[in-house]
């Protein structure tokens, strides 16, 4: 983590996507598109989830792990085009499926960074997402 | 490839793994033979299947196969969807997706779980499945190379011949990184699935390869799968060891590549504090979904003696899922219709928690959800029911009695 003119930034794996910046939803908790969310209203559907009932549409997503099966790959693209989808993802611990689903919404993700990024990054910080470069600026923390 | 002179397909499918495989520094490319495809309609979502029409829609020059193909697309159980989800032609979307696929050269299987029915790939070969249990399936109790290679991912490997060699194509990675030791027999498959939720909830991540002792080294394959299909469900995991059993793992040294740590304990007690978990015993029962993976010959036979001199209660549905050949296999020996005779609904060509299972629930109005498949019961929860694993008996005892059983 290094602090700079525009905010903290947190450094991670070169990731995929587009530059976003956005409101950020965090909880240490982990993802599958699958087995979390209620797609067609856009919110965090498993009761067990720390994010439960929470709405995610255009909100950066940020949570620990990567979980379950192939079905986030072809639902992430579905959720973009639907315009139901976060606007980014940050994870600490991304798996193959979740990668290919981002590259295949072209929707920004990055893992694997330097720092818990669940713990760094609280419900409500506008950040900005950097793909390209891997990491991610805390503009305005709550 | 990346210039075009392949095909547009192609082109589409190798930008497309230079992404992927740029994010976990991928040097190169493993060439494949085969490829496992995950197209449940649900999952697809109808923008998947508008992608792959368009892929159709290209000239068959420009979207020429470069692997063999096989889809789990299986279509919908024409009969039991009228009740399951009556209004919704279900079939029609099916088939209009089957016919696409089959278009671009890809043949649909009718299981789930393909690892039973689809020739596997070879001791050490490269290839480019998609499901999870399949994936883990191949790591693991096979030996072949794979990560998980979903939907798009398959379909861009169906074009270029290879996928990025990376994670579970590296030798280094498919060591062990965990051991464990079992202390018991697992009585059942819902047992054997605990124990894989267990361990998948504990390490919680892809990169994690669990290596385990257990006291029977002939366990049935059967049980292995649902161990496994379980770690992926619930920890995301790709690849595993059965010590003595499975062909990277002769013994601990072998497994871990070096000395192994000591085992963590896992005993009968963890498998039914997890199995207790879930809770719901007395309650009115709504539905039991025996699937995932979808039943063998032997687990019908064992539904119908359960069945036999019984009925199921009204107010209770008995869904038992089994992929189409085995369905009609159970027909030729009169088993399924033992099971339909006793109330039972035996369901074909697709799977519970693929099917718009959140639509089924709300249709029927159900709560409470028996399964065999400790994997069902973990992605059920998030569609609203509240689920209980149990092993076939219980699940199918409890139908009768129209409660959860203890």
């Amino acid at each position: 983590m290094t602090e700079e003119k525009n905010g903290l930034v947190l450094r991670g794996h070169v990731g995929i996507g587009p530059g976003v910046r956005g409101v950020a939803l965090s909880a240490a908790d982990d993802f599958s598109a699958r087995y979390d969310l209620d797609r067609d209203r856009g919110v965090v559907s498993r009761p067990q989830h720390k994010l439960y009932g929470e709405n995610y549409i255009g909100k950066i997503l940020v949570l620990n792990a990567a979980k379950g099966g192939v079905a986030s790959a072809w639902m992430l693209r579905d959720m973009v085009l639907a315009g139901k989808a976060p606007l980014a993802l940050l994870l600490n611990n991304a798996n193959p499926v979740m990668a290919q689903g981002a590259a295949f919404a072209d929707l920004p993700f990055i893992d694997r960074f330097e720092t818990d990024i669940t713990q760094a990054i609280r419900t409500g910080d506008v950040v900005y997402v950097d793909p390209t470069n891997g990491c991610v600026r805390i503009e305005q923390k709550v | 490839m990346a210039d075009g002179a392949h095909g547009e397909a192609a082109r589409w499918g190798i930008e497309y793994q230079q992404r992927v495989g740029a994010f976990f520094d991928a040097e190169d490319f493993a060439p494949i033979r085969v490829v496992h495809v995950s197209t449940d309609r649900e999952t697809m979502g109808d923008t998947g299947v508008a992608f792959i029409r368009e892929l159709v829609d290209m000239a068959p020059e420009q979207r020429r196969p470069r692997a063999f193909a096989v889809a789990d697309f299986r279509g919908f159980d024409e009969e039991t969807f009228k009740f399951l989800l009556p209004g919704r032609d279900l079939a029609a979307q099916s088939e209009e997706a089957v016919a696409a696929l089959a278009q671009l050269g890809v043949s649909t299987s009718h299981a789930y779980v393909n690892d039973h029915s689809v020739t596997a790939p070879a001791f050490g070969e490269a290839c480019g499945y998609s499901g999870t249990p399949s994936v883990i399936y191949m790591n693991g109790l096979v030996g072949a190379r794979c990560n998980f290679e979903a939907g798009p991912s398959s379909l861009a490997a169906f074009f270029t011949g290879r996928v990025p060699r990376y994670g579970f194509h590296l030798d280094d990675s498919r060591r062990a990184t965990h051991a464990y030791r079992l202390d018991f027999n697992p009585n059942n498959v819902a047992e054997w699935g605990a124990v894989g939720a267990i361990i998948g909830r504990k390490l919680n991540s892809y990169w994690s390869v669990p290596a385990l002792e257990i006291p029977d080294k002939s366990a049935a394959v059967l049980s292995l799968n649902h161990m496994a299909l379980n770690l992926a469900s619930y920890g995301s995991i790709a690849m595993f060891h059965v010590i003595g059993v499975t062909p990277e793992a002769r013994d601990w040294t072998d497994a871990f590549g070096g000395p192994a740590p000591t085992p963590e304990v896992l005993t009968q007690a963890d498998v039914d504090e997890f199995l207790d978990s879930w809770g719901g015993t007395g309650e009115k029962l709504d539905v039991v979904a025996l699937s995932t993976p979808q039943l063998t010959i032997t687990e019908l036979v064992e539904i119908a003696a359960l069945l036999d001199g019984n009925r199921v209660h009204s107010d209770t549905a008995l869904l038992v899922y089994a992929p189409r050949e085995i369905k009609a296999a159970a027909e030729r020996i009169g088993v399924a219709q033992q099971i339909e005779a006793a109330g039972g609904r035996m369901v074909h060509g697709h799977d519970f928690f693929a099917t718009f299972a959140k639509e089924i629930r709300e249709s029927h109005n159900w709560d409470r959800l028996m399964t065999h498949s400790v994997k069902v019961a973990n992605i059920c929860a998030g569609y609203g029911y509240r689920p209980r694993p149990a092993s076939i008996e219980q699940c199918v005892k409890s139908a009768i009695a129209g409660k959860v059983l203890p």
